[in-house]
This record gives structure tokens, sequence and C-alpha cells, in this order.
């Protein structure tokens, strides 16, 4: 008899050695909105087939789509300026994080919404972020973190690496 | 014909959009452009005002199977709950929505603190 359920690998071991600290999957590449929307299906496949649960998959869908698109659109020219997209699972937590060389001019506004948003909750946060958009009709949505934090259900972190490059990290329970 | 009919919906290469009268409009796939206002603002204007001159009591918006799309995208979903929230000649403004899709939940709670008195979200399984 054939199965016809979806196969469930549930073995969170790395896929390198035997070190914990090793991630389960990382991905290097350019800065092209065109990879976005692969890399995002890769990600709920990835969480789905892993841990079997279609509510990481869809947490999994949100987080890496407004991670990379945030990453591609203030990415620099720079040839050294491929991202790099991190996934580990350590315990109960899941963790999703994106390295990219940012143009500087858009260091300061990056830092001051991350800041901003962390004075509210998740929710409290998203719906701040709706208000804003609905009274600023011509301003950009700047939605993205928020819907993150909220719809993604992490929290987000921002750290300078050399060279230039940041990386957020967007940690959210399993 | 109404203005509703007149409206014409735009081909899209993620998305299929369609209108049927009276006043029902259906989307269905995924948006995921980096800028979905160039593929949809100007039709979505277009929906409003044509319900506006029609006198609609109310337009459907059916998304329950638009399964995927991006803050740009829902950015959209704001910008028309404002116009309809900011028209002297208002109308009910109804989504259809799916329990399945978790994007939807979150998101169209989040539209209705804004406008709650012009808006009707009806979830669908």
């Amino acid at each position: 008899m054939v199965s016809l359920e979806k196969p469930v690998v549930n073995d969170r071991t790395p896929p390198s050695g035997s070190d914990p600290k090793q991630p389960l999957v990382f991905m290097r590449f350019r800065p092209a909105w065109a990879y976005i929307d692969g890399i995002r299906e890769f990600a709920r496949f990835f969480c789905q087939t892993t841990f079997g649960t279609q509510e990481l998959a869809d947490r999994a869908c949100v987080v890496v789509q407004e991670t990379l698109e945030n990453a591609v659109k203030y990415s620099n020219s720079d040839p050294q300026s491929e991202l790099e997209l991190v996934i580990r699972a350590e315990g109960e937590t899941i963790e999703f994080s994106v390295s990219s060389l940012p143009d500087p001019a858009h260091m300061d506004a990056l830092r001051e919404e991350l800041n901003g948003l962390h004075t509210l909750d998740p929710e409290q946060a998203y719906l701040a972020a709706f208000m804003r958009a609905s009274n600023e009709p011509n301003a950009s949505a700047r939605l993205g973190l928020a819907r993150i934090r909220y719809e993604g259900g992490v929290e987000l972190a921002l750290k300078d690496e050399p060279g230039g490059r940041i990386r957020i990290t967007a940690s959210g329970r399993l | 014909m109404s203005n509703f009919e007149k409206v014409i919906a735009p081909k899209l290469e993620t998305v299929s959009v369609a209108l049927t009268p009276p006043a029902t409009v259906r989307l269905a796939g995924t948006i995921t452009s980096k800028d979905p206002s160039q593929d949809l603002a100007a039709f979505m204007r277009s929906v409003h005002q044509a319900a506006i001159a029609d006198s609609l009591p109310q337009l459907t918006v059916d998304v329950s199977a638009l399964t995927f799309v991006n803050s740009s995208a829902i950015r959209l979903f704001v910008d028309w709950a404002t116009w309809v929230k900011d028209s002297t000649q208002r109308y009910k403004l109804r989504f259809v929505t799916s329990r399945k899709i978790t994007w939807q939940k979150t998101s169209f709670m989040a539209l209705t603190s804004l406008a709650k008195d012009v808006l009707i979200i009806d979830p669908v399984d």
C-alpha cells in the first residue's frame, strides 16, 4: 500500500557534522528580488517537512519574505553584498537570520524603526503600523518589520558584523 | 451598464483578478512583487470610484484564494479601507477571507481596527 501522507523528516540534526551550532540551513546568494519567492517557498517546505507543522511553515514564510525584501531593497551595489540566510533550531526555539551589506544611508532609519517597534508589544506595534500607513498615504508602507514580529511570532534583533554588514535575527518558539 | 461593469481587471502574472457584477471582486494567487501598487492601485481606485458612482451599498472583495502577499500588498488594502473611511459617500467594504490562511487572520484583524464602521470581514473555510 502506498502512503499518501507527506513524509516528515523530524530530524533536527545539523546536516554537516555533529556541531549543534551548525545551522540547519545556510544559503548565500546575490540580493535579487527574483530569488525571494523561491526561497520563501523553500523555507515553507523545509519547516513543514522538518517540524511537521503548517503553523510554523506559515510563520517562516512571513519572516523570510519580509526580511529578504528589506535586505534586497537596501543592499548596496558592492560585489560583496551577497545575502546570507541561516535557519537554526535549538531546544524549543527557531531562529531565522539574514546578513546583508546595506547602503549606510538606510541604517539610521532601520535602527530607529526597530527601536520604535520594541516599545510596543507585537500586536500593538502591528496595529500602530496600520494606523501610520493609513495616516500617511504617500509614505512607504513600513509594515514589514511589525508584520514579522506579529504574524511571524518572533522577536527581532539587529547586530553589526565586520565589513559594514548587518544581521537581522528573528527568534521565536518552534 | 454600471460603472462597476466598465472597470477592466488587470492581467497579472501571479494573481488573477475578476469582477462579477453587481459588486464582487475576486483576487486569487499571490502578490509579492516589489511594488504591487504599480499593478493594482489604479485598478482598486477605479473599483472604489465605480462603487461610489453606482451608489453601491456594499462591495465584496473575495481574497479567500489569495494565499500569500507581502506587506506592500497589505498596504493596498489599508489604502482602500482608508478611501472608504474618508469618503463622504461611504459603502460597506466586505472582505471574504479564509480561516485557513494565516496572513489573512492577522492582517484583516488589524485592518478592522482601522475602519470598523465601513469594513465587514467574512471568514469562510
